[in-house]
């Protein structure tokens, strides 16, 4: 038979508990509706709990004298099936589907947490799923990209400015936001983490170059190289007052090469490439920590004779610090001879307002089969380098233009 | 200007019987329904408060008895389950809302004796007493507007605590000055909760203020069930004749706590054993039988029925759905263009 | 032809809305043949002298009394004689019309007019604005003109709705604001306008500040060229979030200017609504300018320095420009 509970009433709004002060039934007793059952004891009132329909009584669950929850079930009536069609009872496995008693089916299911269950229904009549707890942007999707560059938030960016720290500084840092973005969190651990470490002051040229290099590589940048024999350029210079640097050679080459096909030194701005205007190519220059990049202006359109006092005198002046501002801006391209701290080949990156950088390595003596004289001679030879905004420029675009400079490198008394 | 009734004097020729008889039934069956939503609530099946109008039947009932549902408006206040039934609410209305089930009227939106169907002349009452008279004014004006209100009477009730606020200042003052056909009842029950008259108010007599306002008053012992048909129907008449607004005050003794949690140890013993302290069902009862409106048969008979309807009623909302929170459509604007969240 | 003020177009839909429909009438202290105490009503009961009703000072009433009346079919057009009494009626609002068509499924097509904001020397409790208090509530629309055309269409539009609508008018625009004609683009209750294009930041507002802000960016504008963008919410409830995000994206820069007190708000909606959906499209944090935290001074002198001016709007921009 059907079992039916007699429940702790909520008897009051603030009420949390009831004392049961007497039990008006015993086991085995037939309890009839409306009859008083158990009298209660709140601090406000005294109050009989009711049965609501006719049963035996099969179980006593509370004393006097103790105080129980409301809702907590007091006793179990034994009821017939037709008792509880005609009251409207519930049945004690019924009642904990809630106080009215929604049938068990139409209840969602959300695991435990009956709060994340209240939420609207679908156009289509179904239900949404369960909340879970998720980022509070909602309807637009976070601009993270996974590859590129990190969103930083508002609170992010005034963090950082706080910091003085670029984009670039958090690239080491794991994020654990929104698409992966770095939270504030993870910065405020990552800088606990590398408290300790030794660390020195960086200067205002470090942080200039730094700059630089940062804005630079935000570009998807490709290097591509081919050797180059040196030996022309080499026996041309000797013969040279005053001697041009290796890099004016490649200098020069390369203006005349760009001035050819001056689209490879064009600059992508939204969906058009910005060619060059006037051929002012800049050369590296290193200085105590770090690289200053004179222009030389119009290097197309000037003999290497013609060109060699500026070069010289720009180098002079980078090297002493005291090179003019307006010497170092507005150049399409640069080239560095980066061979001269020895180095076979490098991947030099160019500066964030151009497309191409040119770089030369070391020269060193090779063995080359000379069909002429039957045996092994020796040439000088050198790597250059190209990088290049791979959005402008492709791998043979590149190619070409290398395979052109070598080429107007072997008649250097042309150049 | 301001005349007072005193109705204590009935003379039985004067009734009709029919009306009578309906009077005291739903007087009946309010009693037996609200002695199972106590007993419902003491079994923990209702959520939130129950507001009994045990010793005011005979005050509800007789005023609403007087109007037509559909064409007269009645707004109850919290003890009026025997008015609610005289006007024609089904009893299913009451056990459906307590019980929250979603089939009521309220559709567990709102609960207890928060409950009506304004489209048929039963507004929804709120907490805040006297906000029903002036709400009562204006359906009564909107059909003067529409050219509907000839022959039509507007009814509230109010307690003894109510003629403390503004609105019932404002409302009443309003409806005289429009000379709207309210009749506004105050069932002068001893208590506001746990306050009694003399923290309430120190006039001699409520009626007073009748005068004040320029509208009729009655006075009336709202034990004595005839007296109560005798007064009620007179101001309905005379409202509906064109008599501008009618102030009713009703004295018993709430025989019953402010709600089911409290048990009203506070009232005065003296109080209950005075004529205030009577039953009106007890005084009807000896009324119906004394003057042979019913016999004892008849009324043992009604009761039966009206345990039955009141069983089945309770029954049948145990049974329905609770609201569900899925399925409800979260609208507080009848325009969907003008909801603001959709999250 | 002759130049129509913001309350003729209000006296304007007003007769139209009562020629329509026999249903519409007015409540309000002074309203009868004194016209009210605007001119709102002027000479309507002499034309429909059972639809204009005059009414006690008993706030409370005169909303329970519209608010009944709507329920049993009629369309109340309620008029505080200033916002600031509606206060007394606060209960019969928000308790009563704002919660009955969810607890009952019976609509209150009810409309309070509610004359609102400051003119200079009206102190304390004739200046108040109460969109904010208001549109807190579930269940009211609250409506805010700022044009001529604004203020018939929306009135119109009011009294045909079937929920219950605050439109609150402001008092400064009623003489001072004039137009050709009242026939605008009738854009519905719930959109809001893009009154000025602009390219630099977002002003979001409403009502008489809007005229405050269109003329703080023009000054900017002679200033420095700075194209500033003002959204007229027209109506605060429902917020037309998608016009004021769609202007921010444009910008990236947000004012929210109203002329109600700083607690709390419409301003503050606007802030938040953009900052939780719109995140990623600031450039600099969202900015709120409000009245100040006090009571509504009286002297003009203190009057101006309460309320934002065009200069002191002015100035908040160029903060902002400049973060």
């Amino acid at each position: 038979m059907p079992k039916v509970p007699i429940l702790m009433p909520q008897l009051g709004e603030s009420i949390a508990e009831a004392t049961i002060m007497r039990l008006n039934i015993a086991l085995g007793d037939t309890v009839v509706p409306d009859q008083e059952v158990i009298e209660v004891e709140t601090n406000k009132a005294t109050m009989g709990v009711t049965a609501l329909c006719v049963g035996e009584v099969v179980e006593i669950l509370v004393a006097e004298g103790v105080s129980y929850a409301v809702g907590s079930v007091l006793g179990v009536l034994e009821v017939t099936q037709e008792e509880l069609d005609r009251t409207g009872e519930k049945a004690i496995d019924e009642v904990s589907a809630g106080v009215n008693g929604a049938p068990a089916e139409d209840v969602p299911k959300s695991g435990d947490d009956p709060e994340a269950n209240l939420h609207f229904k679908t156009e289509d009549g179904g239900y949404h799923e369960p909340k879970r707890v998720e980022p509070s942007v909602q309807g637009l999707p976070v601009p993270t990209g996974k590859g590129g560059a990190h969103y930083i938030s508002p609170r992010m960016r005034a963090r950082m400015t706080e910091l003085g720290l670029r984009a670039a500084d958090i690239s080491a840092i794991t994020g654990s936001g929104a698409g992966g973005r770095v939270t504030v969190e993870d910065l405020e651990s990552f800088l606990e983490h590398i408290q300790s470490w030794p660390r020195t002051k960086a200067s205002p040229m470090r942080l200039a170059v730094a700059d630089a290099m940062r804005r630079s590589w935000t570009r998807p940048l490709a290097t591509v190289a081919r050797p180059l024999v040196m030996d022309r350029i080499l026996d041309h210079r000797r013969g040279q007052t005053p001697k041009p640097g290796p890099a004016l050679y490649l200098l020069r080459a390369l203006a005349i090469a760009l001035a050819e096909n001056p689209t490879t030194a064009g600059y992508l701005i939204g969906e058009n490439v910005v060619h060059p205007r006037a051929f002012d190519i800049g050369v590296a220059v290193q200085v105590d920590d770090g690289v200053l990049v004179p222009i030389i202006r119009n290097a197309d359109t000037k003999t290497l004779n013609e060109l060699v006092a500026d070069y010289n005198e720009l180098v002079e002046l980078a090297r002493a610090r005291k090179l003019p501002s307006d010497a170092t801006q507005h150049g399409i391209a640069t080239v560095t001879n980066f061979g001269t701290f020895g180095l076979t080949w490098g991947t030099p990156i160019p500066l964030p307002n151009e497309t191409l950088i040119l770089g030369l390595s070391a020269g060193v003596k090779k063995p080359v089969w000379s069909e002429q004289t039957g045996t092994f001679i020796p040439v000088t030879e050198a790597e250059i380098d190209l990088t290049f905004d791979h959005r402008v420029v492709d791998g043979g675009g590149a190619g070409m233009l290398l395979n052109r400079i070598s080429e107007l490198l072997q008649s250097p008394e042309q150049l | 200007m301001g005349n007072i009734t005193d109705a204590s004097q009935v003379n039985a020729n004067d009734f009709d019987r029919d009306h009578v008889r309906k009077v005291f039934r739903s007087m009946q069956t309010a009693r037996i329904l609200e002695n199972k939503l106590a007993s419902l609530y003491r079994a923990g099946k209702i959520v939130g408060g129950v507001y009994l109008g045990k010793g005011q039947e005979a005050v509800s009932a007789s005023l609403a008895s007087c109007l037509t549902r559909g064409k007269d408006i009645f707004a109850p206040l919290i003890r009026d389950q025997a008015g609610r039934t005289a006007f024609g609410e089904e009893i299913l209305d009451c056990t459906r809302t307590y019980l929250g089930s979603v089939a009521g009227p309220m559709r567990g939106r709102d609960g207890n004796i928060h409950r009506g169907r304004p489209a048929e002349g039963m507004p929804a009452m709120i907490s805040h007493l006297g906000a029903a008279i002036s709400l009562v004014s204006g359906m009564l004006l909107a059909k003067r507007i529409k050219g509907e209100l000839d022959g039509v009477v507007g009814a509230t009730c109010i307690g003894d605590g109510c003629t403390s606020t503004g609105a019932f200042h404002e409302g009443l003052n309003t409806a005289a000055v429009e000379k709207l056909p309210l009749v506004l009842t105050i069932a002068n029950n001893q208590y506001a909760y746990s306050t009694p008259n003399e923290r309430q108010f120190v006039c001699q007599d409520l009626v007073d203020k009748a005068i004040g306002y320029g509208v009729p008053g009655y006075s009336v012992d709202g034990t004595d069930m005839l007296a109560c048909i005798k007064v009620m129907k007179d101001a309905a008449d005379r409202a509906r004749a064109g008599g501008g607004a009618q102030l009713i005050v009703a004295s018993m003794l709430r025989l019953t706590g402010h709600g089911e949690h409290d048990d009203g140890s506070y009232v005065d013993s003296n109080l209950r054993n005075s004529g205030l302290g009577r039953d009106s069902i007890e005084v009807g009862k000896s009324q119906l039988v004394e003057y042979g409106f019913a016999t004892t048969e008849e009324i043992e008979s009604w009761a039966t029925e009206a345990t039955e309807v009141v069983q089945e009623a309770v029954a049948t909302a145990q049974k329905e759905s609770a609201p569900d929170p899925y399925q409800d459509d979260w609208a507080a604007f009848s325009n969907p263009a003008n909801i603001d969240f959709h999250n | 032809m002759s130049e129509i003020t913001y309350i003729d177009a209000i006296h304007a839909a007003l007769s139209e809305a009562m020629a329509e429909d026999p249903s519409v009438f007015l409540y309000g202290q002074d309203i009868g043949k004194f016209g009210g105490a605007f001119k709102a009503t002027k000479g309507l009961q002499e034309k429909y002298p059972e639809r204009v009703l005059d009414a006690p000072i008993s706030e409370d009433a005169m909303a329970g009394m519209a608010i009944g009346a709507a329920i049993e079919g009629a369309r109340p057009v309620l008029e505080m004689q200033f916002a600031d009494f509606s206060s007394v009626a606060f209960n019969q609002i928000i308790n009563q019309a704002a919660t009955h068509f969810y607890r009952t499924g019976v609509p209150v097509p009810m409309t309070v007019r509610l004359p609102s904001g400051g003119t200079p020397g009206s102190g304390p409790f004739h200046s108040q604005s109460m969109e904010s208090l208001y549109a807190h509530y579930p269940g009211l629309v609250v409506v805010t003109p700022a044009t001529v055309a604004d203020a018939y269409s929306m009135l119109l539009d009011s009294i045909k709705m079937d929920d219950p609508v605050m439109y609150c008018e402001h008092k400064f625009l009623y003489r001072w604001l004039k137009s050709k004609d009242f026939q605008g683009d009738r854009l519905p209750i719930g959109k809001a306008r893009v009154t000025r294009a602009g390219k630099h930041a977002t002003v979001v507002t409403y009502s008489a500040m809007v005229h405050e802000a269109v003329r703080a960016a023009e000054m900017l504008h002679a200033e420095g060229g700075w194209e500033i963008e003002v959204v007229d919410l027209r109506s605060v409830k429902p917020m037309d979030t998608d016009t004021i995000i769609a202007s921010v994206a444009r910008t990236g820069r947000l004012l929210a200017l109203g002329e109600a007190f700083p607690w709390g708000g419409v301003t503050a909606e606007v802030v938040a609504r953009v900052s939780a959906e719109a995140f990623h499209l600031l450039d600099a944090p969202p900015v709120r300018f409000n009245a100040r935290d006090t009571p509504i001074p009286f002297h003009p002198n203190l009057w101006a320095a309460h309320r934002p001016t065009p200069e002191s709007i002015a100035q908040e921009l160029r903060k902002l420009l400049n973060y």
